[in-house]
């Protein structure tokens, strides 16, 4: 692997690292023992997706979804804005239970070596990645109907980093651990099938200015690229990729991914062929 | 134009770093709600703190400030009169501490129907909200309601007595004394402090009353008289002291 998407790494533990230093700071707070330094902020509090849910209240009633605050908004926007530019890279760089399921599947590519990450057939995988967007829709419904963060008791991210407060539903725990099983036999399956955040930030793929761009001429169909891809995604099959999944990782890049050839797989604003970097 | 992975990482770590600030700048950014209710508005009570909005981050300290009803009362109310800094106690601590009784829940939605029917405001509660028996007692001598929505809170009250308060039997006694409830362990003498008359307990029981010291519940048993069918003209005769 080449330095530079070890950067990718260190941010993912550090972005994971003060999400959970957050949650456990916000239970010593409220009895009083906050831990300096930390924000006294609540987990909500500093997820973007709660922006999300919360745009039909905002715009029917000017309020937020109980339990979300300002600052989500704000996230969003900001997440919104890179998602704009590079695609979804808060999946890929940021996001504290992406990094998690990465984790995981190494436990996954131990047991399972060349095997992992592809035990669902393509032919029904490819209509499984639209499940995510049928959770977003179920989320954002509920979310209108009731005015509360429905998702929270069913979300693995929320069972994770608050586990030990009492606040988790049984369902949120259970898809917690159907998480964790899945990831020792798939990358990122949480990711892949159920996350509607994930689904938001993917459409992002599709009119983002700088989008992943393959160099059709001097690519050697060498595959490196497709068997990088966490998500799966067939890397090689076109000069652009636009599919909806790309967590713009960076790991099938040639500057800092596996792509063995030069200026072949980079994100780019125009065509790799006349792009002189 | 190329990006490398390092210049992406540099991009978004400045767009949220600038964002937050420009937001913080700007007094948009809050990670905390501004417990300060939404108001009704329209109608009669245009302008008013609507209690529909109260969360369960709200401490009493929070709702003192928001509908004028003290402290003492709210803590008095939801049994926690004993507690050393009931201001600080959240409402979120109800589902904690009470959660369902007898198939009612005592929960956030259980303060806002207590405060609307204080203050006289409009709430229609969850169907399975209760409010606990000393919050009636409250709301009978300070409520701002109508008769009928007493009687629909009544209702449903429920006891405390199988809840947070303390089996130790100091804590108790504190307890019980701070929310005239009969239990099981009062005794007549209890009773009399509270301001029952030796007559009227007479009246209830339908033979003449015991030792000062025995507890109601032994007594009834021991004469044939079922705890339960006395239980409940005793604590409404309580309630309309």
């Amino acid at each position: 692997m080449k330095r530079k998407v070890k950067a990718r790494k260190w941010i993912q533990v550090i972005f994971f690292t003060i999400a959970a230093l957050i949650a456990v700071n916000h239970g010593l707070s409220e009895i009083g023992k906050p831990i300096p330094f930390v924000a006294e902020a609540s987990l909500h509090a500093i997820c973007p997706f709660g922006g999300v849910v919360s745009l039909y209240n905002l715009v029917a009633t000017g309020t937020l979804v109980k339990k979300i605050h300002e600052s989500s908004v704000v996230l969003m926007l900001i997440v919104f804005v890179s998602a704009l530019l590079l695609g979804p890279l808060f999946c890929g760089w940021i996001c504290p239970f992406g990094s998690f399921q990465e984790w995981i599947s190494k436990i996954g590519r131990k047991l399972f070596k060349k095997k992992y990450n592809t035990f669902i057939p393509y032919k029904f995988d490819k209509y499984l990645r639209y499940l995510r967007y049928l959770v977003l829709i179920c989320v954002l419904i509920m979310t209108a109907y009731s005015g509360k963060i429905i998702f929270a008791d069913y979300d693995p991210y929320y069972a994770l980093f608050q586990f030990w407060t009492g606040e988790v539903a049984i369902t949120a725990y259970i898809a917690l651990l159907l998480v964790i099983v899945a990831s020792l036999f798939v990358e990122r399956p949480f990711c892949k099938y159920a996350c509607p955040y994930g689904a938001v930030l993917g459409l992002f793929n599709l009119i983002r200015i700088i989008p992943l761009r393959r160099n059709d001429s001097t690519c050697i169909s060498c595959s490196a690229c497709d068997k990088a891809c966490s998500m799966n995604i067939p890397v090689s099959s076109g000069k652009k990729v636009l599919d909806h999944q790309c967590i713009s990782c960076f790991e099938c890049t040639s500057t800092d991914g596996v792509c063995p050839v030069s200026d072949t797989m980079e994100f780019s604003t125009g065509k790799l062929e006349e792009v002189k970097s | 134009m190329k990006v490398k992975a390092t210049e992406a990482g540099i991009v978004f770590l400045v767009l949220i770093v600038t964002g937050i600030a420009i937001s913080m700048i700007s007094g948009y950014w809050a990670t905390e709600g501004s417990k300060i209710p939404a108001k009704y508005a329209e109608g009669e009570f245009a302008g008013l703190s609507n209690p529909a909005d109260i969360r369960g981050s709200y401490s009493f300290d929070d709702i003192e400030k928001a509908f004028d009803i003290s402290v003492e009362t709210l803590a008095a109310a939801f049994g926690f009169g004993d507690d050393e800094n009931p201001g600080s106690i959240q409402v979120k601590k109800f589902e904690e501490v009470f959660g369902i009784i007898d198939g009612k829940e005592i929960g956030t939605d259980s303060m806002r129907y207590f405060v609307a029917l204080y203050k006289g405001l409009p709430f229609l509660p969850e169907v399975d909200t209760a409010l606990p028996r000393p919050a009636i007692s409250i709301l009978r001598k300070e409520g701002a309601m109508t008769e009928d929505q007493l009687t629909e809170a009544n209702e449903s009250a429920v006891s405390l007595e199988s809840t947070h308060i303390s089996t130790d039997s100091t804590t108790d006694e504190r307890n019980e004394t701070a929310l005239m409830e009969i239990k099981g362990k009062t005794t007549f003498a209890e009773l009399y402090d509270w301001g029952v008359s030796k007559e009227e307990l007479e009246k209830i029981l339908g033979i003449p009353v015991g030792v000062r010291s025995e507890s109601v519940r032994e007594y009834s048993m021991s004469n044939g008289i079922e705890f339960s069918t006395v239980k409940t003209p005793i604590q409404e005769l309580l309630d309309s002291k």
